[in-house]
C-alpha cells in the first residue's frame, strides 16, 4: 500500500493524458486511482498526478481539496461514511452514528487504533429509501440497525483480514 | 393503489437490472430507430410539443431548451447527462439506472442526434459506484449492438459516451459547476450568460439534462406525443414522474406515478401512511430545497405548476415526510447544515450567510434563541434569497423560508420555553 | 454610447462599461470587493447591489455584472440594495478576526472602509470562526489566512493577471484559502501585487511589516528608477528611512501594478554605505566648498588645456532637470563631450530609438491591445518586467507572441520561442526588412515565413527589442523592419527596452556625436584630463570596465555627483552627495518618450529607528540632522551655474532654452505625461554589426541582464538580496553534455578578465553553443557587463575537494 500507483498504471495514464486535448479533465480520475490504490492522497500523490498530466501541483491541489471524497490526510483501510442528511436523520441516523462511534471507539474524523476504520459523516448518499444508510468504501448499506451495523463491520473486518494476510 | 402505467419502471424487478435483451423485448431502441429516420429539427420539435419538462429540479421544458441549442453550428458540441443526484431525499435517478439503464443510453443517443452533439458525458456522483458499473456495461452492450459508436444503425450518425465519476459535493449538480468539474477546474458555477448552449464544456456549445429527462425521450419517440400527454392529468406537466419516498413513511420506495397525483395519494396510498400510525405533519415535496408542504396541502396535485402556486416546488419529487412528533426547527437545521457544508464558497451570501443561518438555528434549537435571532433569521433569508451567484443558496432558503412562513409559532415556542418543545 | 440614469442623474458611458463603473463616473462609489478595474468583474462578492428600476434588466442586480445600456434607470440608495450591502459586509466579517489594533493592514484596509461604507457596525454573529494555518511564502509576502474574506482578488491578480503558476485556491465552502501548494517563496516576479490586491491583511508586505503605521508614512507620487518603462509608484518613508514602495496608478504605463524589483528595490536609498558627505581631495568638505572647487577647477582645466579636455557624463538615472543643467555646464565650458550613458551600445541604441521612434511609440496600455507581438533580442522579465505583464494581457485577449532570442525566456504567458544564437538575430532582422530568406537555414525559413504572414495579417502588431542584445545596429534594423511591415491600414508599433529610467531623456540631451568608448581613447591619450560624472560610474558601467579603469587612472580631475557608493564616487577628487529619486522632485522620460514627473517623498538623513535599543544615530550633540547633506543634483548644478536653485525656475529655464521640454513647466506627478519625440544627435561612427557574437575561437560567453542583481540600484537594496542568488551560467542541455557538465554542477569560468566560480544551469529552451551569464553586481561576474561583443570563455567542472 505504500506505493502510490503501480508503474504500469502510471504509464497508462500518462499515455492517455498525452492523447487527449485537455489533460486537466483527468485530475479527479487520477486522484481517485491513487486513492483506490494507496488509500489516500498524500502530497506526493498530488505531485504524481501533476506529473502524469503535465500540469502543476497547485492545479491538482485546487481540485483535490475541493472534493470531500478525496482524502488528503491518512485514513484507515476502510472509510465509513455515515449519512447525516435529513432522511437518515429522521429515521434514526444519529443513533446509528452514536453506535458506530461506540463500537469503533472513535469519533468523527478519527481512525481506529488498528488502522482499519475511519469514521466520517457524509451528506445524503442517495439511499434515502433505505435510511438510515452508510457507505463503506464504495458500498452502500441500509436501512441500518445497530445489529446490522455490527454484522457489516464484522464482515468488513473479515474481508480485511483475508486481504492483508494474503498480501503479507 | 391504482395501477398506473409504468414507463420508466416497466422493466424494474427487485434486485435486478434489465439487460439489453429485456430492454429490446419491451420496445427498447425502437425510439432510436424512429428518431434516426427524422431530421434533428423534427426531433427537437417533437420533444418540445410533447411537453416534457426537465426532471433535474427546475422543470424547464426540455424541447424549448433543445431549440436554443445551436445544433447546426460547426465544430465540437457536447451533450452532458447530469447524474449528480445529491440533494437529500433524492434517489430516483439511481433507481432508474439500476432498473433499466438502456433508457438513458438510448435517450442520450437520440438527444445527441437531435442536437448534433455527438460526444456525450455521463456525470455520475461518487456514491453511485453500483450505477457506474451498470452504465459501463450498458455502454458496452449498446456499442456491441450498434446502438452507440460509429455509424449507428447504418444511419451515418456516430456518437460516443464517456462516464465521469465524481468525487463528492452537491454543487456539481449545478450545470455550470458540473461543466467546470468535467474540465478539471474548480467546480464553481459560471456566470450566465453565456449559457452552456453558447459556451459550455471546453468553451463549446453544451446541453445538460437530467438522467430521468433523457430516459423519457426514447418513449416519447416510440409512442408519440398524444400517448405521452395522456399519461398524466395536468396539461402543464405531462408524463410520469419518479417519486422517491423517504422519511417517516411506512413505505420508503421509489414509485413511478403520473404527474398530478395528489399529495394525499402519495402519502396514503404509496407511502402507506406514516410510521407507528402517526399523523402527517409536513413534507419536503421535491428534495431538501423544496419548501415544506403541510397537512393543509394534502389535496394539492403534485405537478410543477400546482406546487409553485402554493409556494413550494416539485423539484426532484423526492418526498420526505415528517410526522407530528418532528421538530421542524431541527429538520430545517439539519437541512441547512447540508447546504452550508455543500456551498462551493464562491459567493458571499451562500458561503457565509448559510453559516450564519446554521448558527441561528442551532441556537434556537438548543433553547438559547431570542426574538432578535428570529428577526435576524428573517433578514438573513430575505437577503440571501435571489441574491446569490447560483441557485444553491436559493434552494437552501426553501425550507428556511417555509419554516418561517409555516412554523413561526414553533420557533417562538423554542424561544419562549428556552428549549426544544419536542424534547 | 449608452445613456442611463443613476440616482436621478444622467450619465453617458462608453460601450461595454458596467453599471458600477458608470456610477463611479458620477462619483457615486458603491462598495465592492471582487470588481477591480484591471481584473474585471466576476460577481462573486455580491456587494455592489443596485436596484434597476427601468430598462432591459429589472430588480436588484449586481451592478458590476450588468453592462450599461440605454434607458436604464438605476437606484443605488434603494432600501433593498442598502440592506443587502450591509448584509454582505456582515457575512464577509463572520470569520474575520478582530485584530485590527495590531493588523499591519491598518490604515489602508479596504475591508474596514467597506464595512463602514456598507453600514455594518454591530457584530451579530457569535459562532465559531474558521481558522487556518499560515504558510511561509518567502522574503516578500507575509500571509495571515484568518483575515481572508474570500473575495478571490489575490488569485485573480496573481494567477490570472500576472500569470503566476504557484498560487491557488484551496478547499471549498467557508473553508477556502489561498496560497502555495507547499511553503516556499512565491515565484512570480510580480508577487508583491498580492499586497495591494488583497483588500484586507491576508497578504502584507513582509519587508515593511511593523515598521510604520501607514498613516505615519510620508508618501508622494514617484517614478520607478529600475528600468526604462517608467512605472508609476508611491514610495513611503518615515524618519528619513524609505520603507516601502507601492504602485501608483497610471493607465498608460503600469496600470495598477508593479514588479517586485520596483517594489523591493527602494532600499538603495537607505544603503549604509551611501556617501552622504561632500569631499575635496580626500578631505571632508562642505557641499558649497566642493561645488565652488568643482566649478573653479573645471574652468581652470578649460583655460589651460582647452574645452576639449573636459568631458561630462550623465547616466540613465540622471533626472531630466539635472541632465539639462549638465548640458548647460558643458555648453558654457565649450566642451563637446557630453554623454548620458557610459555604455556604448546602450547609448547608441537609445539615441537611434529616440531619433526614429516617432508615432510608432507604444505605451504598455497600447501594447495590451496588440494582436501580434514579436519579441526579438529582449528578455522582458529582466529588461522591463511590466512589459511582460502587458504582453500577457494581450495574450489573454487573444494575441500571439513570437520570441526570437538565445535566452531561455520565461514569459508569464504562452509564446512561440525560436532560441537562436545572437549571431542569427541580424539575419532575422534583415529578413523582416527584405523578406529575402536566402540567408536563413532550412530550419529557420518556415517559422520566419509564417511570422511574416502573421505580421502582414495582424491588425495591431508590435515589435519589441532590447538595447543590450540588439545594440544600435539591431534597434535600427528593428525600426527598418517596422517601416517595411507597415501597411495602409496600420503602422507597426515598436517598443525598445533601454538601459534605464531616463535613457530616453538622456538621448534627447546628448549633443556629442561620439560615444564613451572613443572618449576613453582620448582619456588614455591624455587629451581629456577632467571628467564630471553625474550619477554615473564609468569604472564599471561601460562594456569594457577593465579598459576604462586603466584609462581613468590618467585623469587629472574627477568630479562625481552620486547617491550610491560606486567607484567613481569613491575615487573622485571632488565628490558631491546627490539624492535618489525618493528624496527629490524631478522628471524622467520613459522608453516610449513619456515625460513624467516625480515628487519628493522624504528628506535625506540617517534614519531614526524607534524600535532599536536607543541606538539611533544622533549620538553627539548637533544642530544638524546627521547625513542630511545630500542635495538634488539639479540644485547643485544650478549653484555651479549661478542659477536659482528652485525647481520651477530650473524647469522654466530648461523649457525656455529648449522648446521640446515645454511641458516641463506645467507638469505634475499625477498625470499620465505627454510624449516627446524629436530627432537627436546621432553617434557618428556608422553602426557596425550587432554587438555580439561573431563566433569566436572558443566558447562564446554572452553576459545578459537578470531580474535582480544586474540593476545597480536594485542590487543595493537589501530586500532584493534573496533573489540575486549565486553566480550562475546557463547552457543548452546538449552543450552541457558535450562539456561534461550537469544542472547544478559547480564550474570554473575562465575569461580574459579572470576566473570565477559559477553554478551551472541547463535548459533545452535556449540557443546551443553559447554560455549565458546573468550579470551580477558585487560578485566576480560584475565585470561581465551585458550589451557588447561576445567574450571567449572556458568552462571546467569543479571537483569538490
Ligand atoms: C445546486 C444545484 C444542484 C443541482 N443538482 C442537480 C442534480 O443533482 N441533478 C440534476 O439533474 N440537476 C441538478 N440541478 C439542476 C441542473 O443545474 C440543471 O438544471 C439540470 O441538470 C438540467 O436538466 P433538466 O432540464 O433535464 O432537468 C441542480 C441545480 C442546482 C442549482
Ligand atoms: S517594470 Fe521597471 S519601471 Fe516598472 S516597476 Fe518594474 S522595474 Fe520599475
Ligand atoms: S438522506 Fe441519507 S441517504 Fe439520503
Amino acid at each position: 500500500m505504500s506505493e502510490l500507483l503501480p508503474q504500469q498504471q502510471i504509464d497508462k495514464l500518462k499515455a492517455h493524458a498525452a492523447e487527449i486535448e485537455h489533460p486537466h479533465e483527468m485530475i479527479v480520475d487520477v486522484l481517485r486511482e491513487i486513492q483506490a490504490h494507496h488509500g489516500w492522497v498524500p502530497d506526493a500523490g498530488v505531485v504524481l498526478t501533476a506529473e502524469i498530466l503535465g500540469i502543476t501541483p497547485v492545479e491538482v491541489e485546487e481540485i483535490a481539496t475541493f472534493y470531500d471524497k478525496i482524502f488528503r490526510q491518512p485514513v484507515g483501510k476502510r472509510v465509513v461514511h455515515i449519512c447525516d442528511s435529513i432522511c437518515c436523520w429522521s429515521t434514526g441516523g444519529e443513533e446509528i452514528a452514536d453506535h458506530l462511534q461506540q463500537t469503533l471507539g472513535i469519533g468523527f474524523g478519527e481512525t481506529t487504533a488498528d488502522g482499519l476504520f475511519t469514521l466520517l459523516p457524509t451528506c445524503c448518499l442517495g439511499a434515502c429509501g433505505d435510511a438510515p444508510a452508510m457507505m463503506i468504501g464504495l458500498t452502500t448499506y441500509g436501512p441500518l440497525t445497530a445489529t446490522k451495523v455490527d454484522e457489516i463491520l464484522a464482515k468488513e473486518r473479515a474481508e480485511l483480514a483475508k486481504t492483508t494476510s494474503g498480501k503479507d | 393503489m391504482t395501477d398506473y402505467t409504468q414507463v420508466l419502471f416497466k422493466n424494474r424487478r427487485p434486485g435486478e437490472t434489465a439487460s439489453l435483451e429485456t430492454y429490446e423485448k419491451t420496445g427498447g431502441y425502437e425510439g432510436l430507430r424512429i428518431a434516426l429516420q427524422k431530421t434533428p429539427g423534427e426531433i427537437c420539435a417533437q420533444v418540445k410539443y410533447s411537453g416534457l419538462r426537465g426532471r433535474g429540479g427546475a422543470g424547464f421544458p426540455t424541447g424549448v431548451k433543445w431549440s436554443f441549442f445551436p445544433a447546426d453550428q460547426p465544430g465540437e458540441k457536447y451533450l452532458v447527462c447530469n447524474g449528480d443526484e445529491m440533494e437529500p431525499g433524492t434517489y430516483k435517478d439511481r433507481q432508474l439506472l439500476l432498473a433499466d439503464p438502456h433508457q438513458l443510453i438510448e435517450g442520450m443517443v437520440i438527444a445527441a442526434y437531435a442536437l448534433q452533439a455527438p460526444v456525450g458525458y455521463i456525470f455520475l456522483r461518487y456514491a453511485y459506484e453500483d450505477c457506474s458499473q451498470v452504465i459501463e456495461r450498458a455502454i458496452a452492450e449498446a456499442e456491441a449492438a450498434g446502438y452507440l459508436g460509429k455509424d449507428i444503425l447504418g444511419s451515418g450518425f456516430s456518437c460516443e459516451l464517456h462516464l465521469h465519476r465524481s468525487a463528492g459535493r452537491y454543487i456539481l449538480g449545478e450545470e455550470t459547476a458540473l461543466i467546470n468539474g468535467l474540465e478539471g477546474r474548480r467546480p464553481n458555477p459560471r456566470s450566465k450568460p453565456p449559457f452552456p448552449a453558447q459556451r459550455g464544456l471546453f468553451g463549446r456549445p453544451t446541453n445538460v439534462n437530467n438522467i430521468e429527462t433523457l430516459a423519457n425521450v426514447p418513449h416519447i419517440m416510440r409512442n408519440g406525443n398524444a400517448w405521452y400527454q395522456q399519461l398524466s392529468a395536468p396539461e402543464s406537466s405531462p408524463g410520469t414522474k419518479l417519486f422517491g419516498l423517504s422519511g417517516h413513511f411506512n413505505r420508503t420506495e421509489c414509485f413511478e406515478l403520473p404527474l398530478g397525483v395528489t399529495l394525499r395519494e402519495v402519502v396514503q396510498e404509496y407511502g402507506g401512511g406514516l410510521r407507528n400510525g402517526k399523523r402527517f405533519k409536513a413534507c419536503l415535496p421535491g428534495g431538501a430545497s423544496s419548501p415544506y408542504m403541510t397537512a393543509e396541502h394534502l389535496d394539492v396535485a403534485m405537478d410543477f405548476n400546482a406546487l409553485e402556486e402554493i409556494g413550494s416546488r416539485l423539484g426532484t419529487a423526492g418526498v420526505t415526510a415528517f410526522d407530528e412528533d418532528t421538530c421542524m426547527v431541527a429538520v430545517t437545521r439539519n437541512i441547512n447544515r447540508f447546504f452550508a457544508r455543500e456551498s462551493c464558497g464562491w459567493c458571499t451570501p451562500c458561503r457565509d450567510g448559510l453559516q450564519t443561518i446554521s448558527w441561528l438555528l442551532d441556537k434556537i434549537e438548543n433553547g438559547q434563541g431570542t426574538e432578535d435571532d428570529l428577526t435576524m433569521l428573517h433578514d438573513q433569508v430575505r437577503n440571501i434569497n435571489g441574491r446569490s451567484f447560483c441557485a444553491l443558496a436559493e434552494g437552501a432558503m426553501g425550507p428556511v423560508e417555509a419554516l418561517l412562513r409555516l412554523f413561526e409559532d414553533e420557533i417562538k415556542e423554542h424561544i419562549r420555553k428556552g428549549k426544544c418543545p419536542f424534547g | 454610447m449608452p445613456k442611463l440614469i443613476i440616482d436621478n442623474r444622467e450619465v453617458t458611458v462608453p460601450e461595454g462599461t458596467n453599471v458600477l463603473e458608470a456610477a463611479q463616473a458620477l462619483d457615486i462609489v458603491i462598495p465592492h470587493f471582487c470588481y477591480h478595474e484591471a481584473l474585471g468583474a466576476v460577481g462573486s462578492c455580491r456587494l455592489c447591489a443596485m436596484n434597476f428600476l427601468e430598462g432591459p434588466v429589472e430588480g436588484l442586480q449586481m451592478a458590476c455584472m450588468i453592462k450599461a445600456e440605454d434607458g436604464m434607470v438605476v437606484s443605488t440608495v434603494d432600501e433593498e440594495a442598502v440592506e443587502l450591502r450591509s448584509h454582505v459586509i456582515e457575512w464577509a466579517m463572520t470569520n474575520h478576526p478582530h485584530d485590527c489594533p495590531v493588523c499591519d493592514e491598518g490604515g489602508e484596509c479596504q475591508l474596514q472602509d467597506m464595512t463602514v461604507a456598507g453600514g455594518h457596525s454591530r457584530r451579530r454573529f457569535h459562532g465559531p470562526k474558521q481558522t487556518y494555518i499560515n504558510q511561509e511564502l518567502g522574503p516578500f509576502i507575509q500571509q495571515e489566512k484568518n483575515r481572508c474574506i474570500t473575495c478571490y482578488r489575490c488569485i485573480r491578480t496573481y494567477r490570472d493577471y500576472c500569470g503566476g503558476t504557484d498560487f491557488g485556491t484551496f478547499g471549498s465552502r467557508n473553508r477556502i484559502c489561498f496560497g502555495r501548494f507547499q511553503d516556499g517563496r512565491l515565484e512570480s516576479p510580480f508577487s508583491g501585487n498580492l499586497v495591494d490586491a488583497c483588500p484586507t491583511g491576508v497578504f502584507t508586505n513582509k519587508v515593511f511589516r511593523f515598521k510604520s503605521r501607514v498613516w505615519d508614512l510620508q508618501e508622494a507620487p514617484s517614478i520607478c528608477p529600475h528600468c526604462s518603462l517608467g512605472c508609476s509608484t508611491i514610495p513611503g518613508g518615515r524618519y528619513r528611512e524609505l520603507q516601502r514602495v507601492k504602485p501608483g496608478i497610471n493607465r498608460e504605463t503600469n496600470g495598477f501594478f508593479i514588479c517586485d524589483r520596483g517594489r523591493f528595490g527602494y532600499d538603495h536609498v537607505n544603503h549604509p554605505e551611501r556617501p552622504r558627505q561632500a569631499r575635496l581631495d580626500g578631505q571632508q568638505a562642505t557641499v558649497d566648498a566642493a561645488l565652488t572647487a568643482a566649478a573653479q577647477r573645471v574652468r581652470q582645466m578649460v583655460e589651460q588645456h582647452g574645452p576639449d579636455s573636459v568631458a561630462f557624463v550623465g547616466s540613465a538615472r540622471t533626472s531630466l532637470e539635472a541632465g539639462a543643467l549638465l548640458a548647460e555646464w558643458a555648453k558654457r565650458t565649450g566642451s563637446p563631450h557630453l554623454l548620458f550613458e557610459t555604455h556604448r551600445e546602450r547609448d547608441r541604441a537609445a539615441r537611434i530609438l529616440v531619433d526614429r521612434l516617432g508615432d510608432r511609440a507604444c505605451s504598455l496600455a497600447e501594447l495590451q491591445q496588440s494582436d501580434l507581438l514579436l519579441l526579438i533580442g529582449t528578455d522582458l522579465i529582466a529588461e522591463g518586467p511590466m512589459a511582460a505583464l502587458a504582453v500577457r494581457q494581450a495574450v489573454r485577449a487573444g494575441a500571439q507572441v513570437v520570441v526570437i532570442d538565445p535566452r531561455p525566456i520565461d514569459l508569464p504567458c504562452s509564446c512561440t520561442h525560436l532560441p537562436v544564437g545572437p549571431e542569427r538575430l541580424p539575419v532575422f532582422l534583415d529578413t523582416l526588412v527584405t523578406r529575402k530568406t536566402e540567408a536563413l537555414t532550412d530550419a529557420e525559413r518556415n517559422p520566419l515565413q509564417a511570422l511574416l504572414e502573421q505580421l502582414d495579417a495582424a491588425k495591431t502588431p508590435a515589435l519589441l527589442g532590447g538595447a543590450d542584445l540588439l545594440g544600435s545596429r539591431g534597434i535600427s534594423r528593428l525600426l527598418d523592419a517596422a517601416v517595411a511591415l507597415d501597411n495602409n491600414e496600420r503602422p507597426v508599433r515598436v517598443v525598445g527596452l533601454l538601459g534605464g529610467a531616463n535613457s530616453y531623456g538622456g538621448a534627447l540631451l546628448t549633443r556629442s556625436p561620439r560615444d564613451f568608448d572613443t572618449l576613453v581613447d582620448d582619456i588614455q591619450e591624455g587629451a581629456i584630463k577632467a571628467l564630471v560624472c553625474l550619477e554615473s560610474d564609468p569604472y564599471r558601467e561601460c562594456f569594457d570596465p577593465a579598459r576604462a579603469q586603466a584609462a581613468l587612472g590618467r585623469l587629472e580631475l574627477l568630479v562625481s555627483f552620486d547617491c550610491t557608493p560606486n567607484l567613481a564616487a569613491q575615487r573622485a577628487d571632488i565628490f558631491l552627495p546627490s539624492r535618489p529619486v525618493a528624496e527629490m522632485a524631478g522628471s524622467f522620460i520613459n522608453n516610449e518618450g513619456r515625460l513624467q514627473a516625480f515628487e519628493q517623498v522624504i528628506e535625506p538623513g540617517i534614519s531614526i529607528r524607534e524600535t532599536s535599543s536607543g541606538d539611533h544615530p544622533p549620538r553627539e550633540f548637533s544642530l544638524e540632522t546627521p547625513g542630511a547633506l545630500p542635495r538634488p543634483a539639479w540644485q547643485m548644478l544650478a549653484q555651479v551655474l549661478d542659477l536659482p536653485g528652485d525647481l520651477p525656475a530650473i524647469r522654466q529655464q530648461i523649457a525656455t532654452a529648449d522648446e521640446r521640454f515645454d511641458a516641463l513647466t506645467s507638469l505634475t506627478a499625477d498625470e499620465t505625461g505627454p510624449r516627446i519625440t524629436d530627432p537627436v544627435v546621432l553617434p557618428d561612427t556608422a553602426p557596425d554589426e550587432l554587438p555580439q557574437c561573431v563566433p569566436g575561437e572558443t566558447l562564446p560567453l554572452l553576459p545578459v541582464q537578470g531580474f535582480a542583481g544586474s540593476d545597480w540600484l536594485a542590487h543595493l537594496s537589501a530586500p532584493l538580496q534573496p533573489l540575486e542568488g549565486e553566480p550562475t551560467i546557463w547552457l543548452h542541455c546538449d552543450l552541457a553534455v558535450r562539456l561534461g557538465l550537469a544542472e547544478q554542477d559547480q564550474a570554473r569560468l575562465t575569461t580574459p578578465l579572470g576566473h570565477c566560480h559559477v553554478t551551472v544551469r541547463t535548459s533545452a529552451r535556449m540557443a546551443d553553443n553559447l554560455v549565458l551569464v546573468p550579470h551580477l553586481w558585487g560578485t566576480a561576474l560584475e565585470g561581465l557587463v551585458p550589451g557588447g561583443r561576445h567574450i571567449d570563455c572556458r568552462l571546467e567542472k569543479e571537483v569538490n575537494l
